[in-house]
């Protein structure tokens, strides 16, 4: 498929900006990395508050990941291809959060929280939402499902309806047709938007700096720890925190890149 | 083709196994995590994001004398507590920057008993930073109305600093001049110190406790006792706490000399009377002697043959050996 680059100046052009945009980054990196120079770098990166806190990353972002994806890809697929009542409504209901602020998110988050009848569910089990890492994954989840859902309805909106249409004339159930034929048919959709949402997760934090609000140790995921940390004039902490977190999304992204392939999400 | 599928499904179903088995694990672990934490009693602590060092270091302390009573903080801009407070009606303790913003939740009816006189642990000084080398040369309030010295100024709807920009450039009389001069208007005062650390303001002021954690890419000048703000930082009990008496035990340790000895390792001024004026600016030289810590606790991490003796640095020899072991600051 690919156009031969040589000849005209419009491919050189289109190139020449895609290089000088990633030449931008690369220097934005490099220059921070140098400001912080290898002696300090190997300091940050031996201390364990470093791990510790790119571990509660990673978990917090995985777990909510897999809760919407639980309930991203049945919300996806309905929207994609069933008929109900309020259809439309629905659909851009679930835009809603993609385009709302996350501030506004954690701040509805803490209007619901300590309302009936989430008050007496907490006071009943003794589990307080908020201010700990449940708030942490309750601020993942609500931002990224929704997303989720949409990612969903884009990939399966990107499979023909024929092979359905084919399975269910062979005889399958809707159930069977949706394992055997449509999330297979789905998979490197669903990777790549599985990708999008972990990385959504775990960069969030306007939701948190509302809702949760920082215990050390206990919720401050990497963006809001670089924050923190900001907040306390400690430049190498923010510069050798954003390197592993730079690090951490380009071995995500291409170790899914070699699992999914190519996807129609990006 | 048929076997092809077949296998690639086999990879499907297995890839959902270890999903649900990886989620199932999670959601145990956190039934686990819910059952210890049980027994203890957890004190909520809102504490504004400047004092984060100072109190983390109490925390370590009070936690190993009660290890009964874990305490959590919730840190945030000063600014944002009093939104929270309202709507969660959760907390037990409050400590923000300002007590403007603890007389708020005070007329708001949140507080316990709050007394002005004994319930305050420590203040906040004001002194000028400028970037390493001072390269404008800057001495006195009256140099920020100079032309072209970039100031930074903070924003004094969010935060205190701002207030007391406004204040002493007023008194000085060059308020309308420095205005001119401002090019950063700063939400919160870390921003003036990191704009100074990356030069990209001539000067400002902030509280000795936030230049403490930039000595080594600022300098630091005391301002005259005319123009030298004290800030009181107090400290409350919250009416909602789960836990009163044992809050009450902790603000009792803040207050104590111990406590107070914490903070003046983090710049603070704990001299238990201020002298100042109706404004709140300074009257003598009670805090002169900190002003002469601060400035060669930045002389100490910068020049390597500095003595670090309690004589020259006071209590600042945390800080400085902190930032020493580090061209970029950490902890």
């Amino acid at each position: 498929m690919a156009l031969r680059s040589r000849g005209g100046w419009w491919p050189a052009l289109c190139i020449g900006i895609t290089a000088s945009i990633l030449a931008v980054y690369i220097l934005l990196v490099t220059s921070n990395w140098i400001y912080l120079g290898w002696h300090d770098t190997l300091y940050f990166f031996s201390k364990s508050r470093m791990w510790e806190r790119f571990w509660l990353t990673v978990w917090t972002a995985t777990v909510s990941t897999s809760f919407s994806l639980f309930i991203g890809i049945p919300a996806g697929y309905a929207l994609s291809r069933f008929r109900f009542p309020c259809r439309y409504l629905f659909a851009s209901i679930i835009d809603l959060p993609i385009v709302v602020s996350p501030a506004v998110v954690g701040a509805f988050l803490f209007g619901i929280t300590t309302r009936f009848p989430f008050d007496w569910i907490s006071e009943y089990y003794g589990i307080y939402i908020g201010r700990n890492v449940y708030g942490v994954l309750l601020v993942q989840f609500t931002v990224t499902a929704a997303f989720c859902a949409r990612l969903m309805k884009a990939s399966f909106d990107m499979i023909p309806v024929r092979f359905e249409a084919v399975s269910h004339s062979l005889g399958a159930s809707p159930l069977r047709t949706f394992f055997k034929v449509v999330l297979p048919m789905a998979k490197n959709g669903i990777i790549a938007s599985m990708i999008v949402v972990w990385a959504r997760a775990a960069a969030e934090w306007e939701g948190l700096m509302l809702f949760v609000g920082a215990t050390e140790g206990k919720t401050d995921i990497m963006p809001f720890a670089i924050y923190l940390d900001w907040n306390g004039g400690m430049m190498g902490w923010v510069t050798s925190m954003s390197i592993v977190c730079i690090l951490m999304a380009v071995s995500a992204i291409s170790a899914m890149k070699l699992i999914g392939g190519r996807s129609n999400v990006w | 083709m048929k076997n092809f599928f077949k296998s690639s499904k086999g990879k499907e179903f297995m890839m959902k196994l270890i999903n649900n088995l990886v989620v199932f694990l999670f959601i145990s672990s956190f039934f686990l995590v819910t059952h210890t934490y049980g027994g203890e009693k957890r004190l909520l602590f809102h504490a504004g994001l400047g004092q984060r060092m100072a109190l983390n270091e109490i925390k370590a302390v009070f936690e190993k004398r009660n290890p009964d009573i874990k305490v959590n903080f919730s840190y945030k801009g000063s600014g944002y507590f009093i939104a929270d407070i309202t709507r969660s009606k959760q907390g037990d303790l409050f400590m923000p920057g300002e007590e403007f913003y603890l007389m708020q939740a005070g007329e708001r009816g949140f507080l316990t008993d709050y007394d002005p006189k004994t319930d305050i642990p420590a203040y906040f000084v004001t002194v000028i930073i400028t970037p390493k080398g001072n390269p404008k040369n800057i001495k006195r309030i009256e140099d920020f109305a100079r032309p072209g010295i970039k100031v930074g100024l903070g924003n004094p709807r969010s935060c205190a600093i701002g207030i007391w920009h406004q204040k002493t450039f007023r008194k000085a009389g060059i308020w309308d001049k420095v205005k001119e001069n401002a090019t950063l208007s700063a939400k919160c005062i870390p921003e003036l110190g990191n704009a100074t650390q990356h030069r990209a303001i001539d000067a400002t002021i902030v509280w000795a406790t936030t230049a403490v954690l930039y000595l080594r890419d600022v300098e630091i000048i005391p301002i005259e006792h005319k123009y030298r703000g004290i800030i009181r930082l107090p400290v409350g009990v919250l009416k909602f706490a789960r836990y009163r008496e044992e809050s009450q035990k902790l603000m009792d340790f803040i207050l104590s000399e111990e406590g107070r000895a914490i903070f003046h390792k983090h710049a603070y001024a704990i001299n238990p009377v201020i002298p100042v004026d109706k404004q709140a600016f300074c009257l003598d030289g009670t805090t002169d002697k900190d002003m002469e810590y601060l400035v060669n606790a930045a002389k100490a991490v910068k020049d390597e043959s500095f003595p670090v003796t309690k004589e020259t640095i006071g209590d600042l020899a945390g800080q400085v050996l902190r930032q020493k072991k580090t061209k970029r600051a950490g902890d």
